[in-house]
């Protein structure tokens, strides 16, 4: 909630306030020798008052850092999607092994990406149920485009991502006949210009 | 050979203060994410920055803040004769690893942990002070780019000929032999980033060729803000907000 529209402009470097009246949000900085506020991009000023949840009974006291509304400078440059983990995840899968599967991550939610993250389906993350009987050849096959979310930022390689809900899975798959399957069941999926029937862990769309 | 007439005007025309004319354009290589040319008088040099991205060679990878990483070359045609080998030269090192230097101290590097930031920086047209120039370059197309810095980093040259104190030396003047302070400050803050002189200069008169060329960096940095706003109305304009 925006009180009011600020149309001030600001560049790197530009004093935007003092620390004791203002939190630095996104955009902006505080330099700890003179307790001032500066901006660190270029883009426009905007102040957001803090919400309030806490009953209006008693004001909180004057010095009390959640009274201070935070500054932010929104740039015009949009950066690239970065995931981040709860978020949910297209993503390509590219080799299917024994006990995992790797996957490129090419959207975060609605944006795509500047450059695809690697991201990696253990084989107990693909299921809600029986994860010690999942067989990964009858879940996901290279190629597929699967609908994950972010378990967390996982080891220096890649992203753990799980697809152990109705929704999450395989949303798009091309047969070996190569024409794109249509969803039966939860694990089946079928090839329109053969009539075969390929397995796959299927989103509920 | 006279640098100052005795009016007090030197070789191009210009009172012993006066910067030559600056111009900036921001957006110039479309395929970075930030970019500028910057032209100081007839140097003209171009800045193009790539990042935050991931880092290219692991080993490099710094855990806590982005890896910033500077190439600075000159191309063939940018001085008068044709160059052999524009960039692995000593001289192209060192101007890369300053320019380095320069930029790290004012990005917040802390902000993008595991990534990195390069900037390449590529002399047009050499006339004297093309480290200044690639600063200034470099500064613009950060801003452009999006990255995060505690502030604008500008630079300026300034030397000392026939005992006057010169603000932005050209090539001619540079190469009499006298000395050249180049400076690199934070213009809010007044601090220095970047201090280099080659040649000696008793103490006082180094006081005052480096004041004017701190005053010169004030200069600079008014108008890279000017361009700087002006672009980012335009991109508003355009985007129809």
């Amino acid at each position: 909630m925006r009180e009011k529209e600020e149309l001030v402009m600001v560049t790197p470097g530009e004093v935007l306030g003092k620390a004791s009246e203002l939190k630095a949000g996104r955009g902006a900085y505080v330099a700890t020798h003179n307790n001032t506020v500066y901006a660190s991009l270029t883009g426009r000023r905007s102040l957001n008052p803090p919400p309030s949840d806490s009953p209006d009974k008693v004001p909180p006291p004057s010095d009390s850092p959640d009274k201070r509304p935070t500054v932010e400078v929104t740039g015009h440059k949009a950066h690239g999607a970065v995931p981040v983990p709860g978020s949910i995840v297209i993503a390509r899968v590219a080799k299917v092994m024994a006990r995992m599967a790797s996957a490129d991550i090419m959207c975060v939610g609605s944006k795509s990406v500047r450059e695809k993250f690697s991201g990696i389906i253990r084989h107990q993350d693909i299921r809600a149920t029986e994860i010690d009987k999942v067989d990964m050849h009858s879940s996901f096959r290279p190629g597929d485009i699967v609908r994950a979310s972010i378990l967390s930022l996982g080891d220096a390689r890649a992203y753990y991502l799980s697809t152990a809900k109705n929704e999450l899975g395989v949303v798009s798959a091309e047969s070996t006949a190569g024409a794109t399957m249509v969803p039966i069941s939860w694990t089946e999926m079928q090839c329109p210009l053969t009539g075969q029937i390929e397995q796959r862990k299927v989103a509920k769309v | 050979m006279e640098f100052v007439s005795p009016e007090g005007l030197r070789l191009d025309g210009r009172r012993p203060m006066e910067m030559r004319q600056i111009r900036a354009e921001i957006g110039a290589v479309s395929r970075a994410d930030g970019s500028a040319v910057f032209e100081m008088g007839n140097t003209k040099v171009i800045a193009a920055v790539y990042g935050p991205r991931e880092v290219q060679n692991r080993s490099q990878q710094i855990n806590d803040q982005a890896l910033v990483r500077c190439e600075y070359s000159m191309a063939n045609f940018s001085t008068g004769d044709r160059m052999r080998k524009p960039k692995g030269d000593r001289r192209s090192t060192e101007i890369s690893l300053v320019i380095r230097q320069t930029m790290e101290a004012c990005i917040l590097t802390h902000l993008m942990p595991r990534s990195q930031i390069d900037i390449f920086v590529q002399v047009l047209q050499a006339d004297g002070g093309t480290r200044s120039a690639c600063i200034n370059a470099a500064t613009l197309a950060l801003a452009d780019a999006g990255i995060p810095m505690c502030d604008l980093v500008t630079s300026c040259s300034a030397g000392y000929l026939n005992s006057t104190a010169l603000l932005d030396l050209n090539y001619v003047e540079d190469s009499a032999g006298g000395p050249d302070v180049t400076v690199g400050i934070l213009p809010k803050s007044e601090k220095v980033t970047l201090l280099q002189m080659d040649a000696k200069l008793p103490m006082d008169t180094f006081e005052n060729v480096m004041q004017l060329a701190i005053e010169g960096c004030k200069a600079v940095a008014t108008y890279i803000r000017e361009v700087l706003l002006e672009n980012t109305k335009q991109l508003e304009y355009r985007r129809g907000v």
